[in-house]
């Protein structure tokens, strides 16, 4: 396939035959999927079936660690990621990355979304206050917020933390925007701005998210890959994957018969 | 059937609550053990402040303020003045601590960040031993390898290298003794230089990795993620860890005592003999002869205790501030 027919197809980020090692155990098997351009796309699947895995390899966050290997094509812009010659603080700016746990940096509200913002780019002070009001309008945090910017982030609440964790990362513009289990430790309220988020989101920008939750794939995904040990069983329309799997284990596991 | 049923009952209340009673005595016991400890800590402080001002009160009484602020020191005619050993003692820290600060935490960052998986448990050991090195023994070596080298090799070019530069030349001004100020502070660095990197590295290695992430997964470089990141997350630690080194070096006595030169005086040039409030103490409290001698020799420990205070004091006020300046504490 060709650079053209990715863009017709509306391919933003192609995965092709991706191979993971920890050291000798192998955590992903031949991985091929697409991640279309500017829309939702979930992984499911049971815990250490290798959704993570693959999230961490979309902005090589992985190789902060010793002994992990990626093997295989990772095709975002007719370039393979996975190649040596690739800036990763470049990647890492152009893909984002939301963690299960909220991670603000130890610094105040403002700052927090302002720092990745100030590392690419320069701009005066009252473009900066307008791109910071901007971000956390998105992340639907601004009105929480707006009055008490310069308290630390970590003085927030757990879901607000997590939504100044989305803000921090779409202050920055990046193309791809990948999120690890972000309601996992949120209550339902938050969870559910958070949803509206990521679906507001997705009119700009193409989402890649991992989740334990049906509920949410269902809910907030255009589309749904179905991973079991390090394979990737089956990927498709989250309507057709969650109303007519045509694998057996798909159905299984959204049925809540295992995993 | 009924009876038997009901007094073993009985009996099993019966013997909880004489169970209970038990915990509630070693409890007891457990509480009293611990304050004992705790209240030991107190009284002991409570003695040695009480020696301390008994001690000194002679000298203190005989010369008053001055006492800080003369640099007299003459057993002959029974005149004293602690300031040059305070001097002394200040800016052998300080310079010590503003050497050995930055390349500690340079070596913590290494360690923790930048260093291969195989280097990184060697030098680790390495400052560790490095950090349970007696005292006496950089004495010894300062005084009979690094002072002499230092003589002849590198104070003689400091001195040309400074020369005509205004203010610098006077800091760095001849003749090349070898031993003095300049020298015990290099010295004090050595001794601290292990003991803050071991300290950093630790405090390093407790920010969560996920915090790490989230920093180059906005794309930040790895001095931004230390900089920005680690650093603030940990100052408290940092901070603590750069203070009792301080406290250290303050405190320090045989290692200085061998290459400071012990000299009563101030002279604007650090590289030549100078002398600290503990090298002043060790040095002559075996030959002190009459009360205001050995009195402000007293004295001098006490202000010694009253510098280690403030050092003290201001770290965490300026830990306060830091906390303030970010807008809350980190967890």
């Amino acid at each position: 396939m060709n650079d053209m027919t990715r863009v017709e197809q509306g391919i933003r980020i192609d995965v092709r035959n991706l191979e993971f090692f920890y050291g000798k155990t192998q955590a992903l098997k031949g991985i091929t999927v697409p991640l279309y351009d500017r829309k939702v796309t979930a992984f499911i699947g049971p815990s250490g079936c290798g959704k993570s895995t693959l999230l961490r390899v979309l902005n090589r966050i992985y190789e902060l660690y010793p002994n992990q290997t990626a093997k295989g094509e990772v095709i975002f812009d007719g370039e393979n990621i996975l190649n040596g010659k690739v800036d990763l603080n470049l990647l890492r700016a152009r893909v984002g990355m939301v963690f299960q746990k909220p991670t603000p940096f130890p610094m105040t509200i403002y700052d927090n979304i302002a720092f990745g913002i100030k590392l690419y780019e320069r701009m005066p002070k009252s473009e900066l206050d307008g791109r910071v009001e901007d971000a956390l309008m998105r992340a639907a945090l601004w009105s929480e917020v707006k009055d008490k910017l310069s308290d630390s982030g970590l003085s927030l609440s757990g879901g607000q933390q997590q939504r100044l964790c989305i803000a921090r990362t779409v202050a920055t513009k990046p193309e791809v925007i990948l999120l690890d289990e972000p309601c996992s430790a949120l209550d339902p309220i938050s969870t559910a701005k958070i949803e509206e988020l990521i679906d507001e989101l997705s009119n700009d920008y193409t989402i890649v998210i991992v989740t334990h939750n049906m509920q949410q794939a269902s809910r907030a995904s255009d589309y749904t890959a179905f991973m079991f040990l390090g394979e990737l069983i089956e990927f498709g329309a989250t309507e057709q994957i969650f109303t007519a799997p045509t694998n057996k284990r798909t159905e299984d596991y959204i049925t809540g018969r295992f995993g | 059937m009924v009876d038997l049923a009901l007094s073993e009952e009985f009996s099993a209340v019966s013997s909880r609550e004489a169970a209970l009673k038990r915990f509630g005595r070693s409890d007891m016991r457990f509480r009293l053990m611990t304050l004992g400890a705790a209240l030991l800590v107190v009284a002991i402080f409570a003695g040695l402040m009480v020696s301390l001002l008994r001690g000194a009160w002679l000298a203190l009484h005989t010369f008053g303020w001055s006492f800080l602020t003369t640099t007299v020191w003459n057993p002959v005619t029974g005149k004293f003045g602690a300031f040059a050993a305070i001097y002394g003692t200040l800016i052998s820290s300080a310079l010590a601590m503003l050497l050995a600060v930055p390349l500690g935490v340079g070596i913590a960052i290494f360690l923790t960040e930048l260093c291969p998986r195989a280097l990184k448990r060697p030098v680790g050991i390495a400052i560790e031993l490095l950090a349970g090195v007696p005292s006496i023994i950089y004495g010894i070596w300062g005084l009979f390898v690094f002072a002499p080298y230092f003589q002849q090799h590198v104070e003689p070019w400091i001195i040309d290298a400074f020369a005509g530069i205004p203010y610098l030349q006077d800091l760095f001004a001849g003749p090349p003794y070898g031993i003095g100020t300049f020298t015990a502070a290099l010295i004090l660095a050595i001794m601290i230089l292990p003991f803050i990197s071991a300290v950093t590295r630790d405090v390093f290695e407790t920010v969560p990795p996920m915090q790490k992430e989230a920093a180059y997964g906005v794309g930040c470089t790895t001095w931004e993620v230390m900089w920005r990141i680690v650093l603030p997350f940990s100052r408290a630690g940092v901070v603590g860890g750069s203070m009792l080194a301080l406290g250290r070096a303050l405190g320090e006595t045989m290692a200085v005592t061998f290459v400071i030169g012990n000299a009563h005086r101030i002279n604007p040039s650090l590289l030549a003999p100078g002398t600290t409030i503990s090298a002043t103490i060790a040095n002559e409290f075996t030959e002190a002869l009459g009360d205001t001698y050995v009195s402000s020799l007293v004295a001098l420990g006490l202000i010694l205790f009253g510098i280690t205070f403030i050092v003290l004091a201001a770290a965490q006020l300026m830990l306060k501030s830091l906390d303030r300046r970010s807008g809350g504490k980190a967890p």
